[in-house]
């Protein structure tokens, strides 16, 4: 978005707009008391189940994603799951601070195809017990994605 | 089949059965000869051809050297635990008469082979055959046969285990008539075809046409789950390959030339519930015994063992038990953990991760590259898709 400093936040109806006019994302949503509300069905490819997720969105704030249907913990069935924040439990779906999300851009464009890809590989991740998705965690060592993938590799070896 | 008592499989269900089955084939390739290996082979064998020809000992003026087994079926699959496939070989000697004892004409095979500076080196004396030894890639098993005068079909004898008697057998003509099993193509309904010309573009990873035909994987994919089935067992009462293939041949050929499927994976599961249907029960010596005849010659009952050795028969059936309920399974399983877990148990956790981890990484290159993207009914695909949404970069963050 460099060099394009016109650009300005995009309000809730805008975003609501979007939503519903992207023909890969199902689902309905409202703007209510300065919040945006949408749920919406994903299912990662054909071979994965078919989820429910609500998206919910306050200017100022990131986009939050819970997983409505089914159960990401009894899926998990006791295994602490990867890339997530608690209370209530939401997907981490992007760093923050590193401009991955803006205000300025489109949730049917990001959080939307982010939590497919965080839903592809969770379930890759229920049966391997490795996430494959790479990512950061608080407290990491800013160290590249890349040296960490190795690094795991040969513990795994 | 109970085709009444289905619930219709909804389009969901066909791309997500569409995908298994894909899975599958990539499955079936991995355990493959790969096309090096399989050249390598062909070589090694035409120079054994080659060498046997060129002797002059009167037993072996006219040797024919050709591949049976599962290698010249294309229905070979990796052994688990070690890396040499087993190639199997006929050394055909079609200018002797019935009259010579087996192990006379092996000793002659035997002989010429030891004449030569490499072959001597990597030979080594079986039961029935002799076996060259090419370390880390397969080994050639080399039996000899001689002609069968009493056969129709041009068959021919090979020895048994004592190596006290000919008998009957008739790879070449096996060889045609699987092959022709497997040309057959099975009937899909309307639906699938419908579908499959609506989305024939799309397909959301790059998908190899399917050459071997649906035969030739069930057979590697069954052979598969039996090695894997009798992994820990040392009672050494494994249904044999030769039996698999040929039930699995006979029930594809009965069920595609009467049902017409709703996908491939119906006929991988309709398949493999026909296969017991193909085990004759004829009375021998006043008891009921078993026959899974050879059909290319008379006098070849590849069930002879289950006729002498009583653990057998409920050997095979226990597997197939075993078996048909695994690929239901398959078929029907919802979820990508289930899949793995399903795929795991039945085919070995090697081959079950490689062909998954090929998946994931054709996901994650896709997504470092910018190829990425989630299309309507589809998901996530690295395919070229009208009003799909790119998936942008993105760093997964959070607690542990």
């Amino acid at each position: 978005m460099k060099g394009r400093g016109q650009q300005h936040d995009l309000t809730l109806s805008q975003q609501l707009l979007f939503l519903k006019a992207n023909p890969t994302v199902g689902g309905v949503g409202t703007v209510r008391a300065n919040r945006l509300t949408w749920q919406v069905p994903i299912q990662p490819t054909a071979l994965a189940r078919p989820y429910l997720a609500t998206v919910t969105y306050q200017p100022g704030q990131s986009p939050d994603v819970q997983i409505d249907d089914p159960d990401l913990e009894i899926l998990a069935d006791g295994r602490p799951l990867p890339h997530v924040y608690r209370d209530p439990l939401r997907l981490c779906l992007h760093l923050p601070g590193a401009r991955e999300w803006t205000a300025r851009k489109r949730i049917d464009q990001t959080v939307i195809p982010w939590t497919y890809l965080w839903l592809y590989y969770f379930e890759d991740w229920l049966w391997s017990d490795d996430w494959k998705g790479d990512g950061q965690h608080p407290g990491d060592e800013p160290e590249p994605i890349r040296n960490r993938a190795r690094r795991r590799a040969v513990a795994r070896s | 089949m109970n085709q009444m008592l289905r619930q219709p499989l909804t389009d969901n269900d066909i791309r997500r059965r569409k995908q298994i089955f894909s899975i599958l084939d990539e499955l079936g390739e991995d355990l493959d000869l790969t096309e090096t290996q399989f050249d390598r082979a062909r070589q090694s064998y035409s120079a054994v051809g080659d060498w046997l020809s060129g002797s002059t000992d009167p037993l072996l003026v006219s040797v024919l050297v050709y591949l049976h087994g599962s290698s010249a079926l294309g229905t070979a699959v990796k052994p688990i635990g070690r890396r040499e496939f087993d190639v199997d070989l006929i050394c055909f000697c079609a200018g002797i008469a019935s009259g010579i004892s087996p192990a006379v004409l092996k000793a002659a095979v035997g002989n010429r082979l030891k004449e030569h500076a490499t072959y001597v080196r990597i030979l080594e004396e079986k039961k029935r055959c002799w076996r060259l030894n090419y370390a880390g890639d397969f080994h050639l098993d080399l039996s000899p046969t001689i002609a069968n005068p009493l056969c129709i079909n041009r068959g021919e004898l090979v020895p048994d285990r004592a190596l006290k008697e000919w008998h009957p057998t008739n790879p070449r003509a096996y060889k045609i008539l699987f092959d022709d099993r497997a040309a057959l193509r099975p009937t899909f309904t309307g639906k699938i075809i419908a579908m499959q010309r609506d989305e024939g573009t799309v397909e959301p990873f790059p998908v190899r046409e399917a050459v071997k035909g649906i035969l030739r994987r069930i057979v590697q994919l069954l052979k598969r789950h039996r090695d894997v089935f009798y992994e820990n067992n040392t009672e050494d009462v494994a249904p044999i390959s030769i039996i698999i293939t040929t039930l699995a041949m006979r029930a594809y050929a009965y069920c595609v030339r009467r049902h017409v499927f709703e996908d491939e994976m119906d006929v991988v599961v309709e398949t493999i519930r026909m296969m017991p249907h193909f085990i004759g029960r004829p009375t021998l010596d006043g008891r009921r015994g078993y026959a899974i005849l050879n059909e290319t010659t008379d006098g070849e009952n590849f069930a002879d063992n289950w006729n002498k050795d009583e653990r057998r028969a409920p050997a095979f059936y226990a597997w197939h038990a075993r078996a048909l309920s695994d690929f239901e399974a398959l078929r029907d399983a919802v979820g990508q953990d289930r899949l793995s877990l399903n795929m795991e148990h039945s085919f070995g956790p090697g081959v079950t991760g490689r062909v998954l981890g090929n998946r994931i990484n054709t996901v994650s290159e896709g997504r470092k590259s910018g190829l990425l993207s989630v299309a309507p009914l589809i998901g996530l695909t690295t395919s070229k898709v009208t009003a799909s949404t790119a998936v942008p970069v993105n760093t997964f963050f959070g607690d542990r």
